[in-house]
């Protein structure tokens, strides 16, 4: 939380000063400040801040105006109001403008920095999960074919997907809920499915059905086993999954969620696996 | 599966369609089918875990999902299910469950939901995580929508 970078939007110099006391003596930086719409834009573009605190009367606009402003410039910067004004209707709003936390003026300097811990935590904890998940659920589904079939995978390609692709035949796909959602995804051939089939259970696969039944039950132990590693890391993510649903046929098209994701290419003996996984910023932490 | 799983997508259905201005929605007919559907069109899954687990696939062919997506966006013609389609069929499909996670919480079940992933395409396999899948069929203005439901 030290350090990080605080622009305090309000048009009082008093309450300026007071919330600029309260996040210096806490450690962070403030690093300008603005009382109408123009200087809002014109400040958290010239410092780009992590974070903002926000009135919501201002002279020519309110706090919600900005807070779309801000998100107009950069839809990561988090947005904590702090206002006079505070009834159900008016944080409903705040909440359907992206709004992180809500403080009630006057401000209580421990109940600001609870706001302020939470709204960073999460935004330090999807910055890590980012940094890590990939490297995990590839060493998941390393880990899983390796016990399974006693052979090994190849990574070979690797790269961010915005775009929908086609699916080689047969998509797994298994839902991630938790401190933030998302999804995993193993696409292969059907006979490389076939092939998988038959390594693990040390036999040709009796038909369509088995195929689909191991390669569920494939999907859901990597996404399973990377899963418990990132809670071991943090138990804050709470990771769980859902079954997998299983999905075969001709052009098949798999979209591009909202957010992005990550194409992993492999080779294994069976044939080529795609993995694609990625999760979604969520804007859960409201207080 | 006990049918108080299936009315919290119904009231969704019912209450979420109508706030995105569809004039007329109406539950048509209920099923249960076994373990495998195919679909020619527009495929959303969505995963649930909390007190119960399972999934919930949405289905709505190609011409359906263009005319649900351009009501979603007052009206704008929707020619190809592009990426803004997509997008809104998406999102469609987060808010039918979301709102389903809501009425379940006031019949005191806890579910969490996970982010929809949309597919489309010819002759689509679809299994899902339960021999029993129970299906409810719906209008929003006369347009089927398809609500497939599998609690394991």
């Amino acid at each position: 939380m030290a350090g990080t970078k605080v622009v305090i939007v309000d048009d009082s110099p008093f309450s300026i000063a007071f919330i600029k006391g309260i996040l210096v003596r806490n450690g962070l930086e403030v690093v300008g400040e603005a009382g109408t719409l123009e200087e809002v834009k014109q400040v958290i573009q010239e410092t780009k801040p992590q974070l903002v605190t926000m009135d919501m009367t201002l002279p020519g606009t309110d706090g919600l105006e900005c807070t779309r402003a801000i998100h107009e410039i950069d839809r990561n910067i988090k947005v904590i109001v702090i206002s006079s004004m505070m009834d159900d209707e008016i944080v409903k709003e705040a909440k359907e403008n992206k709004v992180s936390a809500y403080v009630q003026k006057p401000i209580d300097e421990e109940e600001l920095m609870t706001a302020v811990n939470r709204v960073m935590s999460s935004e330090e904890l999807f910055r890590f999960l980012s940094s890590e998940y990939i490297k995990i659920f590839k060493e998941a589904l390393l880990d899983g074919t390796n016990k399974l079939t006693k052979s090994l995978i190849q990574y070979k390609d690797e790269h961010v997907c915005r775009q929908e692709f086609q699916s080689e035949g047969l998509a797994v796909i298994v839902g991630i809920i938790g401190k933030f959602s998302g999804r995993m995804l193993i696409d292969v051939k059907m006979e490389t499915a076939y092939k998988l089939t038959a390594s693990i259970m040390k036999r040709e696969a009796t038909g369509i059905d088995e195929v689909l039944a191991v390669l569920g039950e494939f999907t859901n132990i990597v996404s399973g086993n990377a899963c418990s590693i990132i809670n071991r890391m943090n138990k804050a993510y709470g990771l769980r999954v859902a079954p997998p649903t299983i999905m075969h046929g001709e052009s098949v098209h798999i979209t591009a969620p909202g957010y992005t994701t990550t194409n992993i290419l492999a080779d294994s003996d069976f044939g080529e696996i795609l993995l694609n996984i990625g999760f979604q910023r969520g804007d859960d932490q409201w207080m | 599966m006990d049918v108080k799983y299936i009315n919290p997508f119904i009231e969704a259905f019912l209450s979420v369609m109508p706030q995105l201005g569809f004039e007329k929605v109406e539950k048509t007919n209920l099923s249960l089918k076994d373990c495998n559907l195919t679909y020619t069109g527009v495929i959303m899954t969505v995963g649930i875990v909390g007190e119960i687990k399972g999934n919930v696939v949405y289905y709505l062919d190609l011409e359906s999902a263009k005319k649900v997506a351009s009501t979603m966006m007052m009206g704008m013609p929707v020619d190809d299910f592009n990426e803004m389609a997509q997008s809104a069929i998406s999102e469609l499909a987060n808010m039918l469950t979301a709102n389903a996670a809501t009425f379940f919480s006031n019949i005191g079940i806890t579910v969490d939901i996970s982010t929809p992933t949309l597919l489309y395409g010819d002759q689509v396999s679809v299994k899902m995580n339960s021999n029993q899948i129970l299906c409810i069929q719906l209008l929003a203005d006369d347009i089927p929508i398809d609500i497939n439901i599998a609690f394991s």
